[in-house]
């Protein structure tokens, strides 16, 4: 187990030097830079750019200002923002809530959603209800995020008024509820995808299990269906879901980003946005990896716990 | 392998049973006739309309759908919304399908070189394939798309670059399984040259997973178009894209919702089509891998 | 005229602005005029209540001195105060000093090199140390200090021996006569010494995130990528404040701010305002004030001098007659602005009324074309001496209703022989050296020429402002004509507002009749708020609609 821990942790940390690399190069391929902010006020002369961007130290070289980027972040210093001089970590920190509270949400949802619809599909095999999921998850994944998210609030805001056209909550107005009526339409928005996928998923799994001896031993038992269903079909079906969770990590990011742009949500996304705008290198940056990280760990989460399970993978 | 049903195809081709087996699959068919609708829609449609996509008119700007001869109404400068849809349709399947090639191309390359050479070679060339996909893409194509001028090559060019991994994996793994076959270790023995057996032996027998990977990439390369245009990243106006036609729609969406509605709807029809023909062929090809 | 003066009628108004700005100049005026509830009504001294105030943009930088953009000065002006402050009607007012200095009460010395600033003995940060003269001396010298990340250097690098006199006087001397130096200290916020001189590192002290000051409100809380809020100042030594909390709420998408005005979840709309296609319902809306305010920067079609299509005069004058103004702003701006020749703000005491005015003619343009030999080619395209009429234009991404207008012009510009093709950019790159080196063949542009209110245009158009020559200010057009150049020096030598008056009469008509830019239109802000708000007065001598929240006060 070890070995294998050891193994996977090195293969992550190559896999993290080498985003970064990606991530510095691609970020100072890009025209302009932090200080464009600057460029129109009538008074910032010439000297005055020229002496920020020494500050700041944009005019070394590229790879001294990896390095110490390097150094810094291995010392655990992210950095600091351009724009306002705060830590990145504190920065991410600050958005990181919104952006989780989204996704859980979300997640929430595609789970029960998709693995109800999964498992009914299974074992109803062939039905109008099994032909219509298939069609539905296929359309699903067809459908933009974005545009999915406009039409909700084309349709439930702006001509039903059941809900609000956008932000996480009213100001003055911090109560649970108010974040909970928020949170309906950008989370079902983002979660449509994944119930499409998790749904999918869900069937094959049930599909598999079902034919399993262990579910026919039970059967044989005299379990009633509905028993068997949820102790033996589900449970051997969840396993491979967690190794989902891991894959899907970066779509349900990927999705998260465009939700709250449409849905004006203080996230990660938008404050990805906003500092791609600034060109506020330290955040984008910080932001990368900070996302790398967690699509490695939970994809490194999804193996092991397989691992553990499933003795057999430690071999291989 | 099932996927041999291509190479060793009979001369009636019609009459193989992949073919037999796509047709058969309802819901390809459906896609496939509304992709050829759509495209032959997007070709020939601008020139039976009366109206130019660029053509600006102030003074019918705002124009719901069945205005006079505006069928689908008018834009924010008054461009008739049905020619700028169709202009906006050739762009965006044109992006797509090229996206779609060049990927295919890039990650069929290094999924065959990794999944035959294997050691170093293979170890580097996978590892930086797991780089690449563990950024969520979306961040990587709007850095990418920030540092480079977006015209219409340059956004195929980047979805490219992050469309590739997937199939250079489903390569990488078909070709490894294929390496200790006999028809290679024959070659080998032969004294065939290792890009001979690469690309003249290996290959064709993993044309399935490969054709299936690609119809699910044109989908997925017109759905990142569409995102990065729409947050303004990607094809600059006044060349329309169905993802640019919606960048600014969301401001008009209470006034002028058809301005939304319409791109939208038309990206989900093609990208829906496209999921569908990959659903078919990935039935008839019998292609089963958890990657796609 | 135009709507944008509701009040009175544009004349009178001009009128008393012009004998305002003179009388403030010369400093004619009372002191402590700011400080006595001078605009806005009179209002229980308790504060009461709370104003939340939305913006398009995120303030982040809270140390007024360190380089900032315009969304942050809300909270600066809020929080701190300077020297000086100027009004709505451009005429600078004490603020921490008890009179404005002139050469005529001997503030300022006959040369306009020595300087002696009086300061009020009543102010106290929020920490409750008492204000004095050696926390303007730290602050001037803070500026300047090599490795501080400051904002603007213009001026402040120029005054040497600065001399705490005694706690409420402070004298020093500049290098050279500088007028526009009184306009700067109205934007140069105090800082307090006692806490600012204990940190090793004052770019990123604990202070630039929960800042103190003397102004009318306290730093609050943060909740950063949503809100600032600021708390009453209760020992706030001028007028107010009235209300108990001032909330800047975060809204990034234009119509969601104002969706939130439309219900009431923000009272008062900031930047960047109302967008004007909302002005028509905006203004119907009950029980909200909307009005149109003229801000200082305005919106042209920028060229670049030095590429050999915009070289000759007639085809930039030709360019000029091509432009339908009357249909961008009627048709796409819903008209909201009002057109204009200069780069001179309409409310300033320096705009030149008497520059010749535009007229839309597509004919006249192909004329003037015609007449100078540019000939269409076989693709329609005019071309003369190997040179085609051609060129891109640029603009940030993302600005809709910029990208029409765009889109529009590049039509009208093809029916009179010239291609314009658009390649626009996000604002990172717009703004970085493809802006700042004169990479560019076009721009449309929004953009401020004023600092303050001052009429110094040296940095966007004297010859040794062009950054790609090594210029040290932003005359990215690269706009060279000596006279222009030698009335900019003089202006910025010359205190007395009559002469400078004239001075800068004369910049704008030859800039009128060169057309380094083409002027489109005075950018005018829909601006609104709650009818129960009092106080809330537009300054478009300032860049932020929070100038004076101080005196801003809910109706009982």
């Amino acid at each position: 187990m070890r070995g294998f821990l050891l193994n996977r942790l090195s293969q992550s940390l190559a896999l993290l030097v080498i985003v970064s690399i990606i991530g510095f190069i691609i970020l100072s391929l890009i025209p302009g830079g932090p200080l464009s902010q600057y460029a129109r006020d009538p008074s910032m002369t010439q000297q005055d750019m020229e002496r920020l961007a020494e500050q700041l130290g944009l005019n070394r070289p590229l790879w001294i200002q990896y390095f110490d980027w390097v150094w810094r972040l291995v010392q655990g210093d992210w950095g600091r923002s351009f724009r306002d001089g705060t830590s990145v970590l504190t920065v991410i920190g600050r958005h990181i809530f919104a952006t989780l509270l989204l996704m859980g949400t979300s997640t929430v949802i595609a789970i029960a959603i998709g693995t109800w619809i999964g498992i009914r599909g299974a074992t109803h095999r062939y039905s109008m209800f099994d032909y219509l999921a298939t069609i539905g998850a296929m359309v699903a994944l067809s459908i933009p995020t974005f545009w999915f998210g406009l039409v909700g609030i084309y349709v439930f805001s702006l001509q039903l008024g059941w809900v609000p056209a956008g932000n996480m909550y009213t100001i003055g107005d911090g109560s649970v509820l108010n974040y909970l009526h928020h949170l309906i339409l950008p989370s079902v928005v983002l979660s449509l995808v994944h119930v499409a996928v998790w749904s999918r998923y869900m069937r094959t799994a049930t599909l598999d299990a079902i034919s399993q001896d262990f579910v026919k031993t039970a059967r044989a038992k005299g379990l009633s269906e509905r028993r068997i269903l949820l102790k033996h079909v589900v449970g051997n079906a969840l396993l491979p879901m967690i190794t989902l969770a891991g894959v899907q990590l970066p779509s349900i990011l990927t999705g998260a980003l465009v939700t709250e742009t449409v849905f004006t949500w203080p996230g990660m996304g938008r404050l990805f946005l906003d500092s791609l705008g600034y060109s506020d290198y330290p955040v984008v940056m910080g932001l990368l990896i900070f996302s790398a990280i967690l699509v490695i760990l939970g994809n490194l989460i999804a193996d092991i716990v397989v691992a553990i399970v499933d003795p057999r993978i430690r071999l291989a | 392998m099932t996927a041999l049903a291509i190479s060793t195809a009979p001369s009636r081709w019609w009459h193989s049973r992949a073919v037999i087996r796509f047709i058969s699959h309802r819901l390809a068919l459906l896609g496939l006739a509304m992709i050829t609708l759509l495209t032959l829609a997007c070709v020939l449609g601008p020139y039976l309309l009366p109206y130019d996509s660029l053509h600006i008119d102030l003074r019918a700007r705002f124009a719901p759908p069945m205005t006079g001869n505006h069928y689908l109404g008018t834009d924010p400068l008054g461009r008739d919304l049905a020619a700028r849809l169709l202009m906006a349709g050739r762009i965006s399947l044109l992006v797509g399908f090229s996206a779609m090639l060049l990927s295919i191309v890039i990650g069929t390359l290094v999924g065959v070189v990794a999944g035959y050479r294997g050691g170093w070679i293979g170890a580097v060339l996978m590892r930086t394939v797991d780089g690449f996909l563990s950024f969520p893409s979306i961040f990587l194509v709007l850095a990418l798309a920030a540092a480079l001028r977006p015209s219409p090559i340059m956004i195929t060019v980047i979805i490219a670059v992050t469309k590739w991994m997937e199939v250079a994996r489903i390569v990488e793994a078909e070709v490894r399984s294929l390496r200790e076959r006999e028809f290679v270790q024959a070659g080998r023995m032969l004294g065939l040259s290792g890009t001979h057996i690469m690309f003249r032996e290996i290959l064709p027998n993993a044309m399935g997973p490969i054709i299936v990977a690609a119809s699910l990439t044109v989908a997925r390369a017109i759905l990142l178009e569409a995102y990065i245009s729409f947050l303004g990243f990607g094809i600059q106006p006044p060349l329309p894209s169905w993802g640019n036609m919606l960048n600014g729609a969301q401001k008009y969406l209470a006034s002028a919702p058809w301005l939304a509605i319409i791109p939208g709807a038309a990206i989900t029809i093609a990208v829906t089509s496209f999921n569908f023909i990959g659903d078919g062929l990935r039935d008839a090809l019998d292609v089963r891998d958890d990657h796609i | 005229m135009t709507k944008h003066s509701k009040s009175a009628s544009s004349y009178s108004r001009r009128d008393t602005l012009r004998m305002m700005a003179l009388g403030g100049a010369a400093g004619i005026f009372a002191p402590h005029l700011l400080t006595k509830p001078a605009f806005g009504q009179k209002a229980a001294r308790t504060p009461k209540g709370r104003i939340v105030v939305g913006l398009s943009q995120e303030p982040t930088v809270f140390n007024p001195l360190m380089a900032h953009i315009e969304v942050d000065d809300g909270v600066h002006f809020s929080v701190f105060d300077a020297l000086f402050r100027i009004d709505p009607k451009g005429v600078i007012q004490p603020n921490l000093a008890v009179e404005v200095p002139t050469q005529k009460n001997g503030g300022i010395s006959e040369d306009g090199l020595k300087w002696r600033i009086r300061l009020r003995d009543d102010v106290r940060w929020h920490d409750g140390k008492p204000f004095t003269a050696e926390d303007v001396k730290f602050t001037l010298e803070l500026i300047t200090k090599p490795n501080f990340r400051s904002w603007r250097t213009t001026g402040h690098s120029l005054v040497r021996d600065i001399a705490v006199v005694s706690p409420v006087e402070i004298t020093w001397r500049m290098e050279q006569a500088f007028a526009p130096y009184l306009s700067f200290l109205t934007e140069t916020f105090v800082v307090p010494k006692h806490i600012l001189e204990k940190e090793a590192d004052p770019n990123n002290a604990a202070f630039n995130q929960a800042p103190i000051g003397t102004g009318a409100f306290k730093w609050g809380t943060r909740v950063p990528g949503d809100r600032v809020e600021l708390v009453a100042n209760s020992n706030y030594f001028g007028d107010g404040p009235y209300i108990e909390r001032l909330i800047f709420k975060y809204i990034p998408d234009l119509t969601v701010l104002y969706t939130q005005f439309k219900s009431g979840d923000i009272d008062l709309v900031g930047q960047t305002y109302i967008s004007p296609d909302h002005y028509e319902e905006a203004r119907k809306l009950p029980s909200r004030v909307v009005t149109l305010e003229p801000k200082s920067s305005f919106e042209s079609f920028y060229l670049n001098l030095e590429r050999p299509q915009f070289k000759e005069l007639q085809v930039r004058q030709a360019l000029y007659a091509a432009i339908d103004k009357k249909a961008i702003i009627d048709g796409l701006y819903y008209g909201v602005p009002t057109p204009t020749e200069t780069f001179m703000p309409r409310q300033s005491f320096y705009y030149n009324p008497g520059l010749p005015v535009q007229e839309f003619s597509v004919k006249r343009a192909q004329q003037i074309l015609d007449a100078a030999g540019w000939v269409p080619g076989k693709d329609r395209i005019r071309v003369k001496d190997g040179v085609r009429l051609s060129f891109t234009n640029s603009t940030t991404s993302g600005d809709p209703l910029r990208e029409q207008v765009q889109q529009y012009l590049q039509q009208a510009f093809a029916e009179i022989g010239v291609e314009m093709t658009i390649s626009n950019l996000p604002a990172a790159v717009m703004w970085g050296e493809f802006w700042q080196r004169s990479r560019f063949d076009s721009v449309i542009v929004g953009s401020t020429y004023l600092i303050g209110a001052d009429p110094d245009v040296t940095n966007r158009l004297h010859s040794n402002a062009i950054g790609n020559k090594g210029g040290r200010g932003s005359n990215n057009a690269q706009y060279v004509n000596p006279e222009v150049d030698s009335l900019l020096e003089k202006g910025s030598r010359t205190f007395d507002p009559e002469a400078r008056r004239a001075i800068y009469f004369r910049v704008q008509e030859l800039v009128r009749h060169d057309l380094p830019l083409l002027p489109l239109y005075q950018n005018i802000a829909v601006q609104g708020h709650k009818k129960g708000i009092q106080g809330a007065v537009s300054n478009g001598n300032t860049r932020t609609e929070s100038w004076n929240a101080g005196a801003w006060s809910w109706a009982s």
